[in-house]
This record gives C-alpha cells, sequence and structure tokens, in this order.
C-alpha cells in the first residue's frame, strides 16, 4: 500500500524553515546594524524624474510597479520601471531589498508571465550612465541607484533601509 | 466411506471455519483502513493539487490577472478528484462547476492565496470542492481489490495447508489406526512404518506402538503356556481330589461347604444324610456325639495345630455304625479368608475288628460271659470307681463226673446252662464271670449277706434242676459251693478279696456231701 508522505515532510520543512528563521533573524538584524553607516553610503534609493509630480512611494506602489501589476503611479500618470544590466549586483541587491527574492526566481517569475500575461517586465538600460540619461529625458521612468550616485535630475522616493 | 468424526473432516472443517473468520474479519479490518487511507489520501491530494497551482493562483491576484486565474482554476479541475473550483480575490473571480458541487451539499477545502512578495498578505482564497463520490468509488474499488486479494490469498494458502496436512499427518495417521484397527492382540502382525515418517512423531508412535504389541504377544504366550500348565495341574489335582478314598470337605469357618468330594457324597449318602451344602459348624449334624468333636477340633486349633480324632457318625436315619477318623485344618487363603479342610476316613471296620479282639479278650468264648481277665479289668474298674460290691466264688460240684462220663461236649453244654442261669438269675446290675474251668463268679451289688443268700437262692435253686443228655434216662444234676467275700468290708485288696472268698469256697465244698444246703460260706475278715 502505498503511503504519501510528501506533504508531512514538506508540512515538517517549513516548519524546519521557520526555526531556523527565528535563529537566523537576530543575527542578520545585528549584520545590518552594525553595517549601518556602510549603509547610508552606499545604500539603494529608488529615483525617479525631478519632472515627475510624484514625490515618495511606498514600498507596495514600488513592488506593483517593478513586478508588472500597475504601469502607472497612483496620480495616474504613466509608469516605467528601469531595471540595470551591467551591474548585476546592484539588480540582484535591488531585488531581494524589494521583494526577497533571489535573481533567478525573479526571472523565473517573469519567464512564467511572457505566455500569458499581460503584464510587462521593467524595461533595459544598460548602466548607471544611461539611467540617468532615460531619467533626465524620461518623466514615467523609475529606477533604482546607490544613494551616492543620486543626481540632480534624480528625485528620491524610497530608500531602502 | 468419509468419517464425520474422523481427523480429516475434523481438521478441515476447523481450518476452514478459523480461515474463513480470520479471512472476514481481516477483511473488514483492511477494508476499513484502505478505505480511510484511501480517502485522507484523496485529502492530502487535494492539498498537493493545490500546492502545483498557488504559486499560478497567488500572482493572478497579485496581477489581478483573470487569465492566470483561470489557468490555475482549470488545473485544479483538470483532477478526477475535484469536482469543482474557484478563486476570489478583490478584482478577480473565477470558478467552474461551483453550482453543481453546492447542489450536491459537498463541503470545499478552502486556501488562502497570499501575495507572492509580501508574506501575510492576504489575497484571495481558493475553494476546492473535493469529487467525493470519485474519491469513495476509488476509495472502495482499492479496498475491494485487496479484499478480493487476500481472499484469494487466504484460498490459496488454506487449501496447501489442508492438502500438506492431510498427506503430511493425517492420511499417515489414518492408515496406521486402520492397520492398527486390524491388528489382533497376540499375533506377530506390526503396524507397517510409514513413509518418510521414520523420524517424526508418528514414527514414534508407531515404534511405541509396535513394541507394545511385541510385549503384548510375549505376554500372550507366556499366559498361554502358564494356563496349560495350570489346566494341566488342575486336572491332576481335581483326579487327586476327585478320587481320593477319603471324605475330604473345604468348607468356611461357619459350615458353608465350598467344595467336597466324591467320597464325601458317597460317605453322607451312605449315612442317609440328605445332600446338602452345609452340615453345621465343623459337619457337627453328621457327627454322633458333635460336642465332643468341637471341643476336640477348637482344642487343637488353639494350639495352632491341625486336628485329629476319631469319632462316631450320627446313625440315626440308618443302622449302621460308622467311625471316622477326622482330620481338620485351618487353611487361611491369601484374601485373608478363612476355611476348614476336614478329611474323614472310614475306620468302622479297623473299629470293628478292634471291638473284636477286646471282645475276645475279656469274654468267655463258650459262654459269652465275662472271662477271667475281662472279670479282673471289671473288678479294677468298680473299686476305681469306689462301688461297694460282693464277690461269689462259685465251684461246680460234680462238673468232672459229667465231663468224665459224657465227655467234652456235655461239659460245654453244662457251663453253658450254668453260665445262661446265672445270666438270667442275677440282678440287672451283677455281673457274672468265668473264672476259670468249672469255676464262676459273680459281682453282687450288695453289702449285707441277707441279700447275697437272696441271689444265691435263686441260683441255687436254678443250677440244681434235672439235666438230660443224649437218650440217657437217667438225670444229671449239679449243685454249686460258693464262698462270698465283701468289698472293702472283707478286704480292699483283690488279690486278698479273691484269697478270702476262695478260702471260703473251699470250707462250702466240704458240706457238699454232709450238708448240701451249706453250700454258701462267707468269708470271715482278713483281719480275723
Amino acid at each position: 500500500m502505498k503511503m504519501n508522505y510528501s506533504l508531512i515532510t514538506s508540512a515538517k520543512q517549513a516548519n524546519k524553515l521557520c526555526m531556523r528563521l527565528i535563529f537566523i533573524l537576530p543575527v542578520f538584524l545585528l549584520l545590518i546594524s552594525s553595517s549601518y553607516s556602510y549603509a547610508q553610503e552606499n545604500s539603494i534609493v529608488v529615483v525617479i524624474s525631478s519632472k515627475n509630480q510624484i514625490n515618495e512611494l511606498e514600498k507596495r506602489e514600488l513592488i506593483d510597479l517593478y513586478m508588472g501589476k500597475y504601469n502607472s503611479f497612483a496620480n495616474g500618470a504613466s509608469a516605467n520601471p528601469i531595471d540595470v544590466v551591467n551591474d548585476e549586483e546592484l539588480k540582484a541587491k535591488f531585488y531581494k531589498a524589494l521583494v526577497g527574492l533571489p535573481l533567478a526566481r525573479v526571472n523565473a517569475y517573469w519567464s512564467r508571465l511572457k505566455f500569458s500575461g499581460r503584464a510587462k517586465p521593467p524595461s533595459m538600460e544598460n548602466s548607471i550612465k544611461d539611467i540617468q540619461k532615460r531619467l533626465s529625458s524620461d518623466a514615467s521612468a523609475l529606477a533604482y541607484v546607490y544613494a551616492s550616485e543620486v543626481t540632480d535630475e534624480m528625485k528620491v522616493v524610497y530608500r531602502f533601509d | 466411506m468419509i468419517n464425520i468424526h474422523g481427523l480429516g473432516v475434523r481438521f478441515s472443517i476447523f481450518l476452514i471455519a478459523v480461515s474463513v473468520i480470520v479471512v472476514l474479519l481481516t477483511a473488514e479490518f483492511f477494508y476499513r483502513a484502505t478505505y480511510q487511507h484511501e480517502i485522507t489520501e484523496a485529502n492530502n491530494d487535494i492539498e498537493e493539487l493545490y500546492q502545483t497551482v498557488s504559486a499560478t493562483a497567488s500572482i493572478s491576484a497579485f496581477l489581478e490577472d483573470q487569465d492566470l486565474a483561470k489557468e490555475a482554476v482549470n488545473g485544479l479541475v483538470k483532477s478526477e478528484k475535484i469536482l469543482a473550483a474557484s478563486i476570489k480575490g478583490q478584482q478577480i473571480y473565477y470558478q467552474v462547476n461551483v453550482e453543481e458541487a453546492i447542489k450536491k451539499g459537498t463541503e470545499p477545502r478552502v486556501f488562502v492565496v497570499y501575495h507572492p512578495f509580501i508574506p501575510d498578505d492576504k489575497l484571495a482564497q481558493v475553494s476546492i470542492y473535493p469529487n467525493a463520490n470519485h474519491i469513495i468509488e476509488q476509495a472502495t474499488e482499492i479496498s475491494n481489490d485487496n479484499n478480493y486479494s487476500l481472499y484469494v490469498l487466504a484460498a490459496v494458502v488454506g487449501l496447501v495447508a489442508l492438502v500438506i496436512n492431510y498427506m503430511i499427518i493425517i492420511a499417515p495417521m489414518i492408515r496406521v489406526g486402520r492397520s492398527l484397527h486390524e491388528i489382533a492382540p497376540g499375533t506377530p502382525q506390526r503396524l507397517n512404518m510409514p513413509d518418510y515418517h521414520a523420524k517424526s512423531e508418528i514414527g514414534t508412535l508407531v515404534e511405541d506402538t509396535n513394541q507394545l504389541l511385541e510385549k503384548v504377544e510375549q505376554q500372550f504366550n507366556q499366559e498361554r503356556h502358564l494356563r496349560s500348565e495350570i489346566e494341566f495341574l488342575e486336572q491332576r489335582f481335581r483326579m487327586l481330589f476327585e478320587n481320593a478314598k477319603s471324605a475330604i470337605v473345604l468348607m468356611t469357618d461357619n459350615g458353608f461347604i465350598q467344595l467336597r468330594n466324591n467320597a464325601f457324597n458317597e460317605l453322607v449318602e451312605r449315612m442317609g444324610f440328605e445332600e446338602k451344602q452345609d452340615y453345621g459348624e465343623l459337619l457337627e449334624q453328621i457327627f454322633d456325639d458333635p460336642r465332643a468333636v468341637k471341643a476336640s477340633v477348637y482344642e487343637a486349633f488353639a494350639r495352632n495345630e491341625f486336628a485329629t480324632g476319631e469319632f462316631k457318625l450320627s446313625c440315626k436315619n440308618t443302622n449302621q455304625l460308622v467311625w471316622v477318623q477326622l482330620i481338620a485344618n485351618p487353611i487361611i487363603a491369601d484374601d485373608g479368608v478363612k476355611y476348614y479342610q476336614l478329611t474323614l476316613n472310614d475306620i468302622s471296620k479297623r473299629k470293628k475288628e478292634l471291638q473284636k479282639l477286646a471282645l475276645q479278650a475279656d469274654f468267655d468264648s463258650l459262654t459269652g460271659i465275662y472271662n477271667r481277665n475281662g472279670g479282673e479289668k471289671l473288678i479294677a474298674k468298680l473299686i476305681s470307681k469306689g462301688h461297694h460290691f460282693a464277690l461269689a466264688l462259685l465251684d461246680l460240684n460234680g462238673f468232672k463226673a459229667v465231663n468224665d462220663i459224657y465227655g467234652h461236649d456235655a461239659g460245654d453244654e453244662v457251663l453253658e446252662f450254668v453260665a445262661g442261669q446265672l445270666k438270667r438269675n442275677v440282678r440287672k446290675n451283677d455281673v457274672a464271670i468265668r473264672w476259670g474251668g468249672d469255676e464262676f463268679v459273680l459281682l453282687l451289688q450288695a453289702e449285707d449277706e441277707e441279700s447275697v443268700k437272696n441271689v444265691l437262692q435263686k441260683v441255687d435253686s436254678s443250677i440244681k434242676q434235672p439235666f438230660y443228655f443224649g437218650d440217657k434216662e437217667a438225670p444229671t444234676t449239679i449243685s454249686m459251693s460258693v464262698g462270698v467275700s465283701f468289698y472293702p468290708h472283707t478286704s480292699a485288696d483283690i488279690e486278698q478279696l479273691i484269697k478270702q472268698a476262695d478260702i471260703a469256697m473251699y470250707k462250702a465244698k466240704q458240706n457238699k456231701v454232709s450238708a448240701p444246703e451249706k453250700y454258701l460260706i462267707f468269708a470271715s475278715n482278713s483281719e480275723d
């Protein structure tokens, strides 16, 4: 007689994961606090064109925009999230901070939606320079950069702690 | 030919009954277990199915993408285990078959759809209506399959067990039992060892049984041999017992006869007793003096000896005088019961001869009265008993002349005549004795001279009767002279007593011619 334990095992694994998280969380927090000063300088910020009327975005709004739910800001102005292609590290850090997923998972998410969804992935710019250029011209553009790279044409609408 | 109470049938019935019960119980248990398991499994499957579409559902809820939602729900209802499913979020709703499921009263399983990127953010819920019919059908089918295979398995195992058991145990047992049944004990027949059982319990049983048969045969043979020996002995003993000339009986101590031989029967018949099993204690009824018998026998028994004695049999039914020598022997049998063995030897003939001898010794053969020997014994007996008596010594006068003239036969005739007269004329308790020759003695119960005179007067006159011999015309007469002494008055000594009488008689003899009337003279006291 065949017995199916897969669910039980998966449930157990989930439970283990939770336990692990509980242990890991304080360590994680400690790390964050110790590197605070560095983060201040090198933290990732979300920026939009200074021409845009939006002054601030919530994290949820950011997720909705970057993960393809909406393609316009809350005030109805269209929004175009931009991914950086060259700086994988930045991109990874950004997505990790935004949705808590590694890049592979984010890519998988988009692959799944490629055939069936209305949702479109963010458009791409090669480098920070390109992003700066884009932001200066495109009022609907939305991008993420290190805090140290913010220029006058950019308006910081969200700051990752 | 099938024995309902036989081992085979019993074992088969028992095995079948037990297997049926066990199989039914097991089947029922497994059916329930399987059924329950399948139902649980189905529920788990539903959860698993949901897991496969949960990502899609989550994304569709996040993106509020109806197409994706449709894809997720359709993916679910593709499974036969799911009757209907729906997804419901703020902006999306899609369902398949839900109305039918609600109509059937199916309870949905509800799963919460979370935000794909923000944990704990609930976006929608998916309701899955399990296809209960299908699940139950499936469970029943699997359970039934299980049961059928169980039945088949049990039947096969049971049948194999039955066959093996029958071949290995029951068939050899039945064969052994049948051949044992046909064996007559005490014959050289033996059981055959069943094939392949030389070292099994059945083999041991057969060997032990054969040993037992061997022993039984030996004992039978021994018994037969012994029996023939006993029969032979018994025959001899019977012959000995039956043909014994002595009458032999075996009796209980209360007189009941257990065993008697022909001689005893003949004796009893001869004595005129009816034939019966009980003649009283120690056969007392057949003895003339049972008290003497008992006294003598019990006295011997008391001394732990066998009793022997000579006793006269009762002759009240016959004129025969029968004396027997009785030997009585007490026997204690092996079982503790007491018996008496009585042997009776007929000694009448010997007794008669002895008596005759005694008579010859004590009596005068011519006259039949006591002779001198008998007379002396009698006198001794009277004295020993303390009797007082008178002793009269008679001597015939003229006897010698008769003898000389007419011969001895005439003399004998005279003596016979005198003896007859003496017997006739003395009193009942008086005794006449022929003392020898022509001398006679009378023992008279008298202590005074007068009564002696009276008796002798009669005697005197009777013997004086004239006597005719042959053709002689002239009669002969004889007379007597008598001397009398008294015991113990004259003397207490027997010799002296006789001597005194003799002296007195001689005195009287002097008078036989001169004064025949003084034929009687009393002895004077010896002291005189």
